[in-house]
């Protein structure tokens, strides 16, 4: 049985490609055979974050009618042999989409044994975010630490409870809230709301706090997923939350004004 | 001229406003003659903006407009019903309620018919008590039409309880919350965290900015007394 994730925000440019690309990355690395799916279908940006975006040849959509077949459409990673990666359309028009479709690739994936499949959700709440939160078992709410943000994520998450198969079926879906592009210093400045503040009003499971960090930006620029850059603070915290989605204990880090030393003052950090 | 809106007063005090066109400037314009006949009326009601002649045509609405639009006339927009299932994303997204229609009534595929008829509910088909475990989050609505809420959790900013009867909160109420809808004067909000964006009780309504500042944030226990809203600490 594989277990189906969707990635998801509500409010678009909070980071849930990045995410879906840094988690996907991050469990096949843990030997889990992994499929991450851009449901953003016209606009295309995981393959380009993933750096396989010339090894496009099918897509999402042509598989759904039938014009390619899965294996011929996932494109398997460069850097694991566990993860591969079914891109989006970019020409192909939203409608094409369907829950039959869907399911189908889903039911495909399965019988091919992968043990996760991420959902790259597309912002909004409309076919595209509903399509891929709803055959979930795991939502990922990505949320960034501002109001419009949080409330729309309170949004999302009654989607989750009320219009998924999970839902229709009187069971719930596991809900993780992952607070990104978190910025201690302008949340003492009181610029940003405050990790506490975010739980308070989503009362959701906190399963990690991903620090705004430049090398997010050089990552998807070279096309490589954050989670490999291992001296980024934002690498390690996407590390540290794959480790609790598994179920370890990890403490949350990164979420104080980093005093810097004599040194880093002098040469920068 | 042909009307373009009915307004109907409807279970006693909430009042329903029936479309008969997409068309926002007709819908303004009628409302404003509404206002010129009865402004008191139009002031602070509860309105619920009733969808079932457009049909198909619910789709070409303008959600944001209408809630402008409504409110501008001094109306609290409380929900959508009978709307076009396919129109339900856009309005949710203009972050209207929906209100689920009666058992009885459909959403019509053919020709709109005039009149809503609301049949009684069958006895045993009554809820007397809902009572949710999770919270009731921004966008959702909760409507008991004939019996009590309780919620085990908090609600969020944007959300909606609509109770008969009375509604208990264990947890933070942060959105609107309206009891008695039928007219009972005798229905009470009680709640752990008074944050509440709007409160209402037959009809009776406050807003989270006319609330007492000592208030806010309290474990309260809301009644009518007379014509007034009462809100006392538990
Ligand atoms: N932790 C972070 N630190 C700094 N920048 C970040 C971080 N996370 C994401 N970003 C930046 O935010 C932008 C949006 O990220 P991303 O594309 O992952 O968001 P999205 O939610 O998938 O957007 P969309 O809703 O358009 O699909 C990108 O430019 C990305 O580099
Ligand atoms: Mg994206």
């Amino acid at each position: 049985m594989s277990r189906i994730v969707v990635v998801t925000s509500g409010k678009g440019g909070v980071g849930k490609t990045t995410t879906s690309a840094a988690f996907a990355t991050g469990l096949a690395l843990k030997g889990y055979k992994t499929a991450v799916i851009d449901f953003d279908v016209g606009l295309r940006n995981l393959d380009l974050i993933m750096g396989c975006e010339r090894r496009v040849v099918y897509d999402f959509i042509n598989v759904i009618s039938g014009e390619a077949n899965i294996k011929q459409a996932l494109i398997k990673d460069k850097r694991s042999d566990n993860l591969f990666i079914l891109p989006a359309s970019q020409t192909r028009d939203k409608d094409a989409l369907t829950q039959e479709g869907v399911e189908k690739v889903l039911k495909d994936l399965a019988e091919d044994g992968f043990d996760f499949i991420i959902c790259d959700s597309p912002a909004g709440i409309e076919r595209g975010a509903a399509l891929a939160m709803h055959f979930a078992d795991d939502a990922i709410i990505v949320t960034n630490p501002e109001v419009s943000s949080v409330r729309d994520s309170d949004r999302i998450l009654g989607l989750l409870q009320s219009r998924t198969l999970k839902a229709e079926r009187g069971e719930s879906i596991r809900e993780h809230l992952l607070i990104t592009r978190y910025s201690p210093t302008r949340v003492a400045s009181g610029d940003m709301l405050a990790m506490e503040d975010i739980l308070e009003i989503l009362a959701v499971p906190l399963i990690g706090v991903i620090p705004e960090s430049g090398s997010v930006l050089q990552a998807s620029n070279s096309g490589v997923p954050v989670i490999l850059d291992k001296e980024s603070t934002a690498g390690q915290a996407y590390d540290d939350f794959v480790r609790r989605f598994l179920g370890e204990t990890v403490p949350h880090r990164f979420l104080e004004v980093e005093k810097k030393g004599l040194f880093r003052r002098l040469f920068g950090g | 001229m042909e009307s373009i809106i009915d307004l109907k007063g409807e279970m006693s005090l909430l009042t329903v406003l029936v479309l008969h066109s997409t068309d926002m400037h007709a819908i303004s314009a009628a409302l404003e003659a509404k206002r010129q006949q009865a402004s008191h009326f139009l002031e602070r009601s509860p309105i619920i903006i009733d969808c079932q002649l457009l049909g198909e045509t619910g789709l070409e609405l303008d959600f944001l407009q209408l809630k402008l639009q409504v409110s501008k006339f001094g109306l609290v927009p409380v929900g959508l019903r009978n709307l076009w299932e396919e129109a339900e994303a856009k309005a949710i997204a203009a972050d209207w309620a929906l209100l689920r229609p009666s058992k009885q009534q459909t959403i019509p595929n053919t020709p709109p018919v005039t009149e809503v008829n609301l049949t009684p509910e069958q006895p045993e088909a009554i809820q007397r008590l809902l009572v949710l475990d999770r919270p009731v989050r921004s966008g959702q609505q909760v409507y008991c039409p004939y019996g009590d809420i309780v919620v085990l959790q908090h609600t969020s900013a944007g959300s909606e309880l609509l109770a008969g009867g009375s509604v208990h909160v264990y947890g933070a109420l942060r959105g609107r919350v309206l009891a008695g809808v039928q007219g009972d004067t005798q229905a009470r909000i009680f709640c752990e965290r008074l944050e509440a964006e709007l409160i209402a009780i037959a009809g009776r309504y406050r807003l989270l900015d006319e609330i007492e500042s000592n208030l806010k944030g309290q474990s309260v226990m809301i009644y009518l007394d007379q014509e007034k809203l009462k809100i006392v600490p538990i």
